[in-house]
């Protein structure tokens, strides 16, 4: 058993499942997500990115640009949010479909960093 | 991805990054769920944008206060252990950012790409040279005048960073790293196809010998110009393909037999390394019995010379003296006893010449010292090992001194900068000294003492007027081009030494001589008469002039004349 491996692992899969918690929902209210669930998110994907550092590999490079991607979308999501709250100072419908829609991309880069992650250790035969 | 240094900046960067991350992360949350209150006594909370700015400014000690509101002490009880948690890791993290800049390993790295880049970026022919040192010092500075592009690799960072103080422009990329470390080798572009040739002129045969298979098996197609101490060492670099051996003491023994010889041609030879077109009087050598102190590679190659020309020699072995050493007192530098005895043992006071060949100038400048005392007419010759003794030298009064690095630094320098030159001096060696007299003279009377020594080629580059001219099928011969543009009945001073076509050199051709487009000419010349040629040979109408001794008429004007 590798600790790093379960390490990394284990943060990659609980960036894509605590962004899939806020994701999910109706994407017109924002009652239905959880800021708490957000800021988590956010959190965990940061510390999915640095397990990421370093890894000179083909995979390592993929693995790193997916998670930088996700990271992006959600510190975006954030800002609107901040923006709307404060810059506008009304939460109308555009910014909160644009908070939910900016996580959904980034729910699918952590999908997709998981899938290589698992396809990279079925691969690996040791 | 091919340099290492961002990978080592992302790998080391893990642990600082983790570090903020999480404790920002603790503590915007701790702020986010502790509830306070406002001014109007209402509880609140702390939103997340409020969270982290106050958490932003906390942990880099900025400091702008308590925001929204004042804070309760629920949230100072927090806060203060925030305090702890988030600047220290702060700090951590900006500590580490900056010890990984002054990292040893990150700069040498940046500096393997950078230099990797520049070689990279290098489009134009280059030399690489390998070592820097006063030999290549010296060569490196007269060859940065002629635009060649060179790169240079050092084991010595301390070596490196001298030479790029020089500011040589076009730089010259430099690179500490060892030599002989085959990777280091091809960084530095031994591999290229515009890598035009290698210089290797340490001191010991042993590391040249290493570095020039090294180099042969990297890239067989590149020249390599190797300096070599020994017969055999020099007939080992032929066979692997070497272009160019320099031995220095097989210089000294021909120049010595030259200038027995055929003193003008010696002249001849001298002057395209920079000496004047004039024998001076201390540089005739004397008839008569000559003495050769020290008998290792250097009175090996003198003894053949010497032969050649006929002299009569005696030599006197030095080494027997360093195998007495252990024996005599020790604490005597240059046991001056031992040599003096030597010295009249062979009759120095009948001897018309000395030559001090050892490798300790110490000896050296001894040897000089006692047979001047013994003999004060006597013809002193010396050998120099290191360049910064040139001075003392000077001043024991040596009316000839061989200097191994200079005349390395000489020659490399021709073969390089002036490739015509050198095949003119290989092709001097052939003549008589009547020829040689014949054409100093001719030099001398022409263009004085301090004559130019040019190369030029017909191409499209060099000689646009000609190239073109020559293209449509006229004749240009070489006595048209030496014509003045003021008057083309006058002659310019102007004298072609050689012409190479197809690498066969053709000595002095004469003014009928026709040329062609890719001719390489050299030509002894002056300031003045350079000028002429050049514009002659890039120029319609003076080349137009020079032919048919009138003005051209170009365009609409020639019909109606």
């Amino acid at each position: 058993m590798n600790m790093h491996k379960v390490m990394s692992g284990f943060f990659f899969i609980l960036a894509m499942t605590l962004n899939f918690g806020f994701f999910y929902g109706s994407p017109e209210i924002l009652a239905e997500h959880s800021k708490y669930e957000l800021f988590a998110a956010i959190v965990v994907n940061l510390i999915a990115t640095i397990f990421k550092f370093g890894d000179k590999t083909q995979v390592g490079s993929v693995l790193l640009a997916t998670s930088l991607v996700a990271d992006i979308q959600l510190i975006a999501s954030a800002s609107v949010w901040a923006f709307a709250l404060y810059g506008l100072g009304e939460m109308n419908v555009e910014a909160t479909t644009a908070i939910i829609s900016l996580s959904g991309g980034a729910l699918l880069a952590n999908f997709t960093s998981v899938l290589i992650f698992i396809g990279d250790t079925l691969k690996s035969k040791r | 991805m091919e340099s290492l240094s961002s990978w080592i900046v992302i790998r080391r960067l893990r642990w600082p990054f983790l570090v903020i991350v999480l404790t920002f992360s603790i503590s915007i949350l701790g702020m986010v769920l502790i509830p306070g209150q406002d001014d109007q006594g209402n509880v609140y909370h702390l939103n997340f944008f409020d969270a982290f700015y106050f958490v932003s400014y906390m942990a880099s000690t900025i400091g702008f206060g308590e925001s929204p509101y004042a804070f309760t002490y629920s949230q100072k009880l927090w806060v203060s252990f925030n305090i702890y948690l988030t600047v220290i890791g702060w700090f951590y993290g900006i500590g580490m950012i900056v010890a990984l800049i002054q990292d040893e390993v990150l700069h040498r790295e940046l500096a393997r790409s950078a230099f990797r880049r520049a070689v990279k970026g290098l489009k134009e022919p280059f030399v690489l040279i390998l070592g820097y040192n006063n030999t290549t010092k010296e060569l490196i500075r007269k060859l940065s005048k002629t635009n060649v592009r060179m790169v240079v690799i050092d084991r010595d960072q301390q070596a490196i960073n001298a030479l790029i103080l020089e500011n040589y422009q076009p730089s010259i990329p430099a690179y500490s790293g060892d030599v002989l470390d085959s990777e280091i080798l091809e960084i530095a572009g031994v591999r290229k196809k515009n890598c035009l040739s290698v210089v290797i002129l340490f001191e010991t045969d042993e590391k040249n010998t290493k570095l020039a298979l090294m180099c042969k098996y990297l890239n067989k197609h590149v020249e390599l110009i190797v300096r070599s101490g020994s017969m055999q060492n020099s007939d080992f670099l032929k066979t692997i393909g070497v272009e160019h051996v320099e031995n220095p003491f097989k210089v000294i023994s021909s120049r010595l037999h030259l200038s027995l010889t055929a003193p003008h041609l010696w002249l001849l030879e001298m002057w395209i390394h920079g000496h004047i077109l004039k024998i001076k009087r201390r540089e005739i050598l004397p008839l008569g019995h000559y003495i050769i102190y020290g008998y290792g590679r250097m009175g090996k190659a003198l003894e053949k010379g010497l032969k050649k020309a006929g002299v009569t020699y005696t030599f006197i072995d030095a080494r027997e003296t360093s195998l007495n050493r252990s024996l005599s007192e020790q604490n005597e530098l240059c046991r001056e006893d031992e040599i003096e005895e030597k010295l009249l043992s062979e009759n120095i006071q009948k001897a018309a010449l000395i030559i001090a060949g050892t490798r300790d100038d110490l000896i050296n400048l001894a040897v000089i010292a006692l047979a001047k005392k013994h003999n004060p007419d006597i013809y002193t010759i010396s050998r120099e090992n290191e360049m910064n003794g040139m001075h003392m030298f000077q001043a024991a009064r040596v009316q000839r001194h061989y200097v191994l690095e200079q005349i390395i630094i000489d020659k490399t320098y021709n073969y390089l900068a002036m490739p015509l030159a050198n095949i003119f001096i290989k092709m001097m060696y052939r003549q008589n000294e009547a020829w040689g007299e014949v054409l100093v003279d001719r030099i001398v009377s022409k263009m004085g003492e301090r004559p130019m020594l040019c190369e030029i080629e017909i191409n499209k580059e060099s000689a646009y007027a000609a190239y073109h001219k020559l293209q449509k099928g006229l004749s240009i011969t070489m006595g048209m081009l030496k014509r003045k543009r003021e008057d083309h009945t006058l002659e310019n001073n102007l004298i072609f030494l050689m012409l190479l076509r197809d690498n066969q050199p053709v000595i002095l051709p004469d003014n009928e001589y026709e040329i062609k487009i890719g001719d390489k000419l050299l030509i002894i010349c002056e300031e003045e008469s350079k000028e002429d040629l050049e514009y002659i040979l890039e120029n319609y109408y003076e080349l137009y002039y020079v032919m048919n001794g009138k003005e051209s008429q170009p365009g609409l004007l020639s019909y109606f004349s």
